[in-house]
């Protein structure tokens, strides 16, 4: 009635893993600081409730997370992923004003481009009829 | 902090609320919903120990964090505060390859030109060509007991997640 090998959880805790263990198939045994960083973040408590709440199929993308966020915290316990959204945030304010300022620039070629078309064309129409003023007998 | 009225933590645990209260800098009486929300995600006990390892002047800093994840969480139960890094990450790429494009189009434009105007040099450490490689880290290349999170994760919307003010 319970698992062979205890999940990363139940190891942790020191107890039985039961085969409907909800922590069992979210972290194995192979990754023990997996649940580490979940347990310290969360409580193994809070991470059951949690994704108990979730239907059976959403359950691996929410261990996931829920990992990714423990691992930051641990890494940064001041911000966590907080710190990553403001970083991310500073970069596209920046992609922004690049994008700004290229495209800025590509309108700045193209209107030197038409400026330089029309005086061409102005300079071929003087040429023009200073050539038919010549040929005036 | 802790003489005339408790703090909304102890006032939630319903416990006497000492003078050296940990959490009664951070969590005011008057705003009880933001220590409900962050002992419903991380609970009181691993706040407190969080707090307790961190220097004095980052606990404010820390608790907005935390308060900031535990909404996300509480809003999204699946992604949490990943689904906004997801959805940041897809609007930078987004704005990379309208760089790109704009600055291939400059280049064109700056060939067709007169010889007259030197052709641009490539500095890679100019800002403006940052963009052409991948400066982003892969925030989001964790490994994972399952697939599911590399597929969700690839480069494409999934989600238009409003932030969490």
């Amino acid at each position: 009635m319970s698992h062979s090998t205890r999940c990363a959880a139940c190891k942790s805790l020191r107890r039985r893993c039961p085969k409907d263990c909800v922590l069992a198939p979210y972290f194995p045994p192979t990754n023990p600081q997996r649940f580490a960083c979940v347990h310290k973040i969360f409580g193994a408590s809070n991470t059951t409730k949690m994704l108990e709440q979730l239907p059976l199929h959403l359950r691996a993308v929410a261990a996931d997370c829920m990992s990714f966020e423990a691992s930051s915290r641990v890494e940064d316990p001041v911000y966590g992923t907080v710190g990553i959204i403001s970083q991310l945030q500073e970069q596209i304010i920046e992609a922004q004003s690049e994008l700004v300022k290229t495209k800025s620039e590509i309108a700045f070629h193209n209107a030197q481009q038409q400026l330089q078309q029309q005086q061409m064309q102005q300079l071929q129409m003087i040429n023009a009829i200073a050539q038919e003023g010549e040929d005036w007998p | 902090m802790g003489g005339n009225s408790p703090c909304a933590s102890c006032k939630l645990l319903r416990r006497r609320c000492a003078k050296d209260c940990i959490f009664a800098p951070y969590f005011p009486s008057d705003d009880p919903h933001k220590f409900a929300i962050v002992h419903k995600v991380f609970g009181a006990s691993n706040v407190s120990k969080m707090l307790q390892e961190l220097p004095v002047h980052q606990r404010a800093d820390a608790v907005s964090s935390l308060v900031y994840e535990a909404n996300a969480r509480v809003r999204d139960p699946v992604y949490g505060c990943v689904g906004a890094i997801s959805f940041l990450q897809n609007q930078v790429s987004q704005l990379q390859m309208q760089l790109a494009v704009a600055q291939a189009e400059i280049l064109c434009t700056q060939m067709q030109q007169e010889p007259v105007m030197p052709t641009p040099q490539m500095d890679p450490d100019d800002k403006s060509s940052y963009l052409f490689h991948d400066s982003l880290p892969q925030y989001l290349n964790f490994s994972s007991s399952s697939n599911v999170i590399h597929d969700s994760f690839k480069r494409e919307s999934i989600f238009g997640h409003d932030m969490v003010s």
